[in-house]
């Protein structure tokens, strides 16, 4: 595709993955280059309109008219929170399917059709957000009616979401063939995980469908009325679950981009599964929380889904929050690579952006993209996030700091294990992961400080003179210059990740690197210390025999190829079967208490801001 | 080795879970159960909760509820005094109609919240204290009854925080909130107050600059239309959805009789100023395309007016009777 890759395929197709041991089809490999490429652009234009925004809301500089400013924001928001994602999203479905299980990319046509009707919807929302004229409306991301936007922008949203259903078509028949074909065995962490994305995503975009074919009906005339309330509860079915669809595709690649490059295995399938399982049942009531501060909900329905709904999810992703980091310490502690309490963690490899960028969105996702998310689904809470700028600050915690540099932390990996080229820029591959968390780490900050302690709404193009009134917010100016000049530096270490991959893309020369994920052999002299101290887990290697055979003499049966061979003489060392609970998680355990003390400080100061106001209900 | 991209062997469900970790399960079990805990307590012990009844009506019908309250309340020159406990406040592009109002310390009032035409945000704060700060979401077809009691005086500021057009950034209003209530409606006195000079000329005052109420008028060229010979004279409310009057300006006999006809929604006409012994009262109810009334003016002089919910867009005009 695009004669981009480097590698050969052999007769049938596959070619084996020197670095992961997977096993990958061309037809696979293909659609994964296309939608992954589809991406980045969208990555591109999005990350130019967002010069202009941040650049009219830092209002000393005012670049932007305020008519001129909506359309600029719908620009930005459907490019990066819609295009970006959901293409990335339908190449990691593939990556999780076809390729994680070693298998052809099933209804290759099916996948072809649907990358044109989702490249259709893009465009036919792109030029018709571009051409927003009165009595028309840009749409922002919400579209709310009955604000009218041209009908050909609803009717583009309404392509876009049947060619993302589509698209999901092919890692579903991939999933179903492989079940059909070993029945007995359980699916891989990464493809399980993949799975239970495709069905929230699915689950979202048929509440896309209902939520916009009547939008579009209403827009040309056929439907008379659209009711306001309904709209809003049908589209964050949407308009939230398209935003879990990033979650649960980013937690994937973290399992996935952890192991890969940091050596992590997996600390508990039973612990990590039953997370991705709540997911599946809860996730998408969290998207309740846009309507908290609603009157067309009652509020029995607003308590049930702020509280026994969401924290369903919210103990998925802190589950998740424990089992990454765990995994990544006792496989490091396997290799011998994790001295002390955080040895692991600083003799991990910080100079590889694929790491760092994926670490980074881990730690900065949950620190601020996750416990402000809790703050604003708590029911009072919301009354003081709802439409100020702290809600744009949760969004871009979670979406542009979280997804996505995991998603570029996986574009690197992508670059080199798909497309076959090794990085050009090295060295600016090496920051760019650090200058773009940093840079939106504070943009994030600031974002939430403006909203909560000085009430900023969002979606405005000035606050600090509004026409008509001696009223404005320019108490909060110097918090805008901070939030300003981070945010240009931002978008550069955006502008970095795009130099560095379509620079890779077109100019980088073969990979054939070594293993990052090897089979442990750079043990230190002692065993490591086992965990917990009890009788049951005396010595590390010796839980494994309770286990029984079957794990003991399994484990080098097939899919590691290339990573355990060097050591394939014999039965395989005790360190194979080293039960990981036996391991030491004692430096994640501390990593997330020192969490849990800052999502409690946040939850505190929250609750405190509310109880100063008046009284109100 | 336990990869994440292979498949588990053996019973992985029996396998058993590292000490911390099942404490740390145990641990977010409980802080959910906090979390949700205290949310639900609030409801009963707390003070703020977004919880009212919501009424389900037609956005004419609640024009009419809030137009209902506007007469019946008292004008004085910060705003409305409501009767009794009952505030309304209707939002429309780009103005929030009830608003300004004048309220008590100590007393619980009753929101109403609705909307005309799309969503708007009903985003308060109070002004010497930006932090805080709440947010009500406001629908077209939903009347929300928000029960609220103040007990700090001072000015609350009122912005649309729902994207509702171009011209969203503009509405603001504001209520203000007083210790004693009979003090301000005894210092009391009706009309419109604008604070203009009276002065007259070729740019009327500056009445179509942004120096005076509300926005600068876009499509005002500093040049008067001539109408003197006719009889009958139309201006056009709102022309192609435009926050404007067509023509802005015009120059009639005395004795002329001017129609306004509604060519968009959501307008109306204050009288911003007008010549001594005049007596013309415009059109205050927001009406909608189609609408319109008729004035035949008499007194000669400027008559400079305007659509309220649109003056900090500039939506401005004037009659210049000779």
């Amino acid at each position: 595709m695009f004669g981009l890759g480097t590698f050969e395929y052999d007769s049938d197709g596959f070619r084996d993955c020197s670095v992961t041991g997977l096993r990958i089809h061309r037809s696979a490999e293909d659609m994964v280059k296309l939608f992954g490429v589809t991406a980045i652009l969208a990555l591109a234009v999005g990350g130019v309109f967002a010069i202009f925004v941040a650049l009219t809301r830092w209002e000393l500089v005012g670049l932007l008219a305020p008519a001129d400013f909506y359309t600029y924001l719908s620009m930005h928001a459907w490019n990066l929170l819609i295009f970006w994602m959901v293409f990335m999203e339908i190449a990691i479905l593939y990556v999780g399917g076809p390729f994680v299980l070693g298998r052809k990319l099933p209804l290759k046509n099916v996948a072809k059709a649907a990358y044109a009707l989702m490249l259709g919807g893009a465009l036919v929302i792109n030029v018709s957000i571009w051409l927003t004229d009165q009595p028309d409306q840009a749409p922002l991301l919400t579209s709310y009616a009955p604000l009218p936007s041209s009908s050909w922008f609803y009717l583009g949203v309404v392509v876009f979401l049947l060619g993302a259903l589509v698209a999901a078509v092919p890692f579903l028949t991939t999933i179903w063939k492989e079940k059909r074909e070993h029945s007995g065995q359980t699916l891989p962490l990464v493809t399980f995980g993949a799975f239970v994305t495709s069905i929230v995503a699915a689950e979202a975009i048929v509440g896309g469908l209902i939520t916009y074919v009547p939008t579009y009906l209403w827009r040309i005339g056929v439907l008379a009325h659209i009711d306001a309330a309904w709209y809003r509860q049908m589209y964050w079915i949407i308009g939230h679950g398209s935003q879990q669809i990033n979650l649960l595709a980013m937690i994937s690649i973290w399992y996935f981009m952890t192991h890969v490059v940091g050596g992590a295995e997996v600390a508990s399938e039973k612990v990590s599964r039953t997370a991705f399982v709540l997911y599946l049942f809860f996730i998408n009531m969290g998207a309740a929380h846009h309507l908290m501060s609603d009157p067309g909900v009652s509020t029995a329905w607003r308590v049930w889904n702020t509280s026994y709904a969401a924290y369903g999810a919210v103990i998925a992703s802190m589950i998740h929050a424990f089992a990454i980091p765990a995994g990544l310490e006792v496989g490091r502690r396997k290799r011998g690579e994790g001295g002390g309490t955080f040895g692991w963690l600083w003799s991990a490899p910080w100079k590889d952006p694929g790491f760092s960028a994926t670490v980074l969105s881990i730690i900065l996702f949950g620190f601020l993209g996750g416990t402000t998310g809790v703050m604003m689904g708590q029911m009072q809470l919301n009354m003081t996030w709802h439409n100020t700028l702290a809600t744009v600050g949760h969004f871009h915690a979670t979406v542009a700091l979280g997804t996505t540099l995991a998603f570029m932390g996986l574009g690197y990996y992508v670059l080199r294990l798909v497309f076959g080229r090794e990085w050009i820029l090295k060295p600016v591959a090496m920051v760019q992961p650090y200058i773009y968390a940093g840079a939106m780490s504070i943009v994030v900050l600031m974002m939430m400080y403006l909203g909560i302690l000085y009430g900023i709404p969002r979606r405005h193009p000035s606050v600090t003179d509004i026409p008509g009134t001696d009223f404005d917010f320019a108490a909060a100016e110097p918090l805008f210059i901070i939030f300003g000049v981070a945010a240009l530096l931002a978008i550069l270490g955006g502008a970095l990740f795009v130099v560095a991959a379509v620079g890779t893309l077109v100019a980088g020369g073969k990979y054939d690197g070594a293993l990052p994920v090897e089979a442990p052999t750079a043990f230190g002299s002692e065993r490591p210390v086992p965990d917990g101290g009890g009788a049951n887990a005396s010595a590390g290697g010796s839980a494994s025999g309770s286990d029984g055979e079957e794990s003991a003499t399994a484990t080098e049966s097939e899919g590691t190829t290339g990573t355990g061979e060097s050591e394939d003489g014999g039965s395989p060392p005790w360190y194979e079967d080293a039960a990981h609970h036996a391991l030491s998680m004692r430096g994640t355990f501390l990593m997330t208490l020192v969490f849990l003390g800052a999502f409690v400080a946040l939850w505190a100061l929250n609750w405190y801001l509310l109880s100063q106001l008046w009284q109100v209900g | 080795m336990k990869s994440p991209i292979e498949s588990p062997e053996g019973d992985w469900w029996s396998e058993e879970v590292n000490r911390r970790e099942s404490i740390w399960l145990g641990i977010s079990g409980l802080w959910a159960m906090t979390l949700f805990g205290w949310m639900a307590g609030w409801t009963q012990f707390g003070e703020q909760n977004q919880v009212g009844e919501t009424l389900e009506v037609p956005t004419d019908r609640y024009q009419e509820k809030v137009n209902a309250f506007k007469q019946s309340a008292t004008q004085a020159d910060r705003g409305l005094v409501p009767p009794d406990t009952d505030v309304y406040v209707g939002a429309m592009r780009y103005a929030f109609d009830g608003l300004p109002a004048v309220l008590e310390t100590g007393t619980e009032y009753t929101f109403h919240l609705g909307t005309y035409d799309v969503q708007h945000g009903f985003s308060v704060r109070q002004e010497d204290t930006l932090s805080k700060q709440l947010s009500l979401q406001m629908l077209p077809g939903y009347e929300w009854l928000m029960p609220m009691e103040f007990d700090e005086p001072g000015t609350y500021h009122v912005v649309c925080n729902e994207f509702c057009g171009t011209g969203h950034r503009t509405m603001h209003s504001k209520f203000e909130v007083v210790e004693d209530l009979s003090a301000v409606e005894s210092g009391a006195s009706g009309g419109e107050s604008t604070g203009e000079s009276a002065s007259t000329g070729g740019d009327y005052g500056g009445w179509f600059t942004g120096e005076a109420t509300g926005g600068e008028t876009s499509n005002y060229d500093r040049s008067t239309t001539d109408a003197t010979d006719s009889d009958a004279v139309t201006v056009t409310v709102g022309p192609d959805g435009n926050y404007t009057f067509g023509p802005p300006a015009v120059r009639v006999s005395s004795g002329t009789t001017v129609t306004f006809e509604w060519a968009s929604d959501t307008h109306n006409v204050l009288v911003g100023r007008q010549p001594d012994g005049a007596n013309w009262s415009g059109h205050e109810a927001t009406e909608n395309t189609g609408f319109s009334f008729e004035h035949t003016f008499e007194t000669p002089g400027v008559y400079a007016y305007y659509c309220n919910p649109h003056v900090s867009l500039g939506m401005k005009g004037v009659v210049e009777v000779v």
